[in-house]
C-alpha cells in the first residue's frame, strides 16, 4: 500500500521570508501536498510549490496533479510561474478555485504571467492544463472527497475540507476567525438593550457555526498569523490571532491543529513562543488538542 | 383599500439576523421575506424581483459575492437593488460588490435604525 501523508512546502503568509533567522520554520509562501494512495493534491501554489515541483520532476513518478487554490492573492499563486511540471508535456494539471467560471480561473492564473510581469506566459505551458468548473460544490479525487466553504478574508477565499482514509483534513490558510465577536465588543455601547441581546445571540450563533464547520477535524491547518499585539493594529486584515484559533480548535474538539501562515516578521524563536503559548492555553483548558507548528518539509503520516 | 407593500428579501444564514430585520421593518410598509441560504432564496428570486435585496457575504452554501455575480447574469436581476451584509468590512469586498452594482454595505453589528434608514433611502 502506498504511503499517504501531508507535507508542508510553504508555510509563510503574505510574503516570503528567506532569512537566516527563519530557516527552521521556513520562508516559502503556502503550499501543502496531500498524497493519498499516490493521488497528489496540492493546496495553494505559493513559492513552496517551486521546490515541490522540482521534487516531482526528480522523482518522475506522479503525473496527475490537482491544485486547489484558496484564493488568488499573489502569495498563494506566486510559485506557478516557476512550477516546472507545468512546462512538461507528460503532466496533467487541474486547477480548482473560487470564481464565476473556468475562464475566469484561467484568467486569474494567466494574468500574473503576462508581460510586463513575467517573460513567459501560460501559453508556454506544455502540460495538459484543465480548469475545473468552480460551481461544483464537491469534488471527488481518487479516494478524496473535497468540499469547500467561505473564509473570512478579503475577496472570495475558500477553506477546503478533504475526507479520505477515515480522516478529515481542513486547509484554511487565510481566515480571520471571531471577527464578529470583536466588532460587537467595540460597538456595544451604542446599542439598545434589545439590540445588544440580539447581537450577543447572533455572535454565539456565528461562533457556533464556525465551530461546527471544523468540529472533530483530525487535522486542521489554520491561519495563525498574528499575536494579540499584532491583531490590535491589524484587525480587519483577514488573518487570525493564534489565541482565537487555538480556543476555537479546543471548542471544536479538533484533534491536531497546525499553526499556519506564519507572519513573515516572526523569526523561529517567535514562532516557537507562539506555539508555547498555545500549549499553555491547551493545558489550562485540559484539552486533548495537539498543537503543532507547520514547518517546511514537515511530513505527517496519514496511514 | 389594502396597503401596498414593497417586497424586501433578506438572504442570511443567521436566523437571529432575520428577527433583527423583522423588528427593524415593523413600522414600515414592507413585506420582508427571509431566507437562510441561496437555494431557498432562489425559489422566490427565480421569478420575482424584490424592491430591495439584502445579501449576506459569508454563507455556508455559497459566498454572497459569487451569488451576486450569478444574479446579475439573470435578465430579471440585472438591475435589482442589492445591499450587502457582512461582519467583515474588507475594502476588497466592497470593490467587488460595487463593481457588481451593489448599492451599499451594512457591517454587522448595526443598529435597527440604520436598517430602517437604508430601507427608506433605497426603496423607491
Amino acid at each position: 500500500m502506498a504511503k499517504s501523508y501531508i507535507r508542508f512546502w510553504g508555510v509563510r503568509g503574505s510574503y516570503t521570508a528567506p532569512f537566516k533567522t527563519h530557516l527552521e520554520v521556513g520562508g516559502n509562501t503556502p503550499c501543502v501536498e496531500i498524497n493519498i494512495d499516490d493521488h497528489v493534491l496540492i493546496c495553494d501554489a505559493g513559492t513552496g510549490i517551486i521546490p515541490f515541483g522540482n521534487k516531482l520532476i526528480y522523482d518522475d513518478k506522479h503525473k496527475e496533479l490537482l491544485i486547489l487554490l484558496s484564493h488568488f492573492h499573489w502569495d498563494h499563486i506566486s510559485g506557478l510561474p516557476f512550477f516546472v511540471p507545468a512546462f512538461h508535456s507528460k503532466y496533467n494539471i487541474s486547477f480548482f478555485g473560487p470564481g464565476d467560471s473556468k475562464e475566469v480561473i484561467k484568467k486569474y492564473i494567466d494574468n500574473q504571467m503576462k508581460a510586463p510581469y513575467f517573460p513567459v506566459g501560460t501559453e508556454e505551458w506544455l502540460a495538459k492544463i484543465s480548469y475545473l468548473d468552480p460551481k461544483q460544490k464537491k469534488l471527488a479525487y481518487g479516494p478524496m472527497e473535497i468540499s469547500y466553504y467561505s473564509a473570512h478574508h478579503p475577496g472570495i477565499t475558500y477553506g477546503y475540507k478533504i475526507k479520505a482514509k477515515n480522516k478529515t483534513i481542513i486547509y484554511i490558510p487565510d481566515n480571520e476567525c471571531l471577527f464578529l465577536d470583536k466588532s460587537i465588543k467595540e460597538k456595544l455601547k451604542g446599542f439598545t438593550e434589545e439590540e445588544t441581546t440580539m447581537f450577543t445571540k447572533m455572535n454565539r450563533e456565528e461562533y457556533q457555526a464556525e465551530v461546527n464547520t471544523i468540529a472533530n477535524t483530525d487535522i486542521l491547518i489554520h491561519d495563525a498569523q498574528y499575536t494579540p499585539q499584532d491583531y490590535e493594529k491589524k484587525k480587519g486584515w483577514g488573518h487570525s490571532c493564534y489565541i482565537d484559533v487555538v480556543n476555537m480548535a479546543i471548542d471544536a474538539k479538533v484533534k491536531n491543529l497546525f499553526l499556519f501562515s506564519h507572519d513573515p516578521n516572526n523569526d523561529d524563536e517567535t514562532v516557537s513562543n507562539i506555539h508555547r503559548e498555545c500549549q499553555n492555553i491547551i493545558t489550562e483548558k485540559k484539552s486533548s488538542l495537539r498543537c503543532h507548528i507547520a514547518k517546511e518539509v514537515l511530513e505527517i503520516s496519514l496511514d | 383599500m389594502s396597503e401596498y407593500k414593497r417586497t424586501v428579501v433578506l438572504v442570511d444564514d443567521n436566523v437571529t439576523s432575520h428577527k433583527f430585520f423583522q423588528r427593524s421593518v415593523e413600522n414600515l410598509s414592507i413585506d420582508l421575506k427571509t431566507y437562510v441560504g441561496i437555494e431557498a432564496a432562489m425559489e422566490y428570486l427565480a421569478n420575482n424581483k424584490p424592491s430591495l435585496l439584502f445579501l449576506n457575504i459569508i454563507m455556508p452554501d455559497k459566498n454572497g459575492l459569487t451569488f451576486l455575480g450569478e444574479l446579475r447574469k439573470m435578465p430579471l436581476h440585472s438591475d435589482t437593488r442589492v445591499i450587502m451584509i457582512t461582519s467583515k468590512d474588507y475594502s476588497q469586498d466592497r470593490t467587488i460588490a460595487f463593481e457588481l452594482g451593489a448599492l451599499d454595505f451594512i457591517v454587522k453589528p448595526m443598529s435597527m435604525r440604520s436598517i430602517t434608514s437604508i430601507m427608506l433611502e433605497y426603496i423607491k
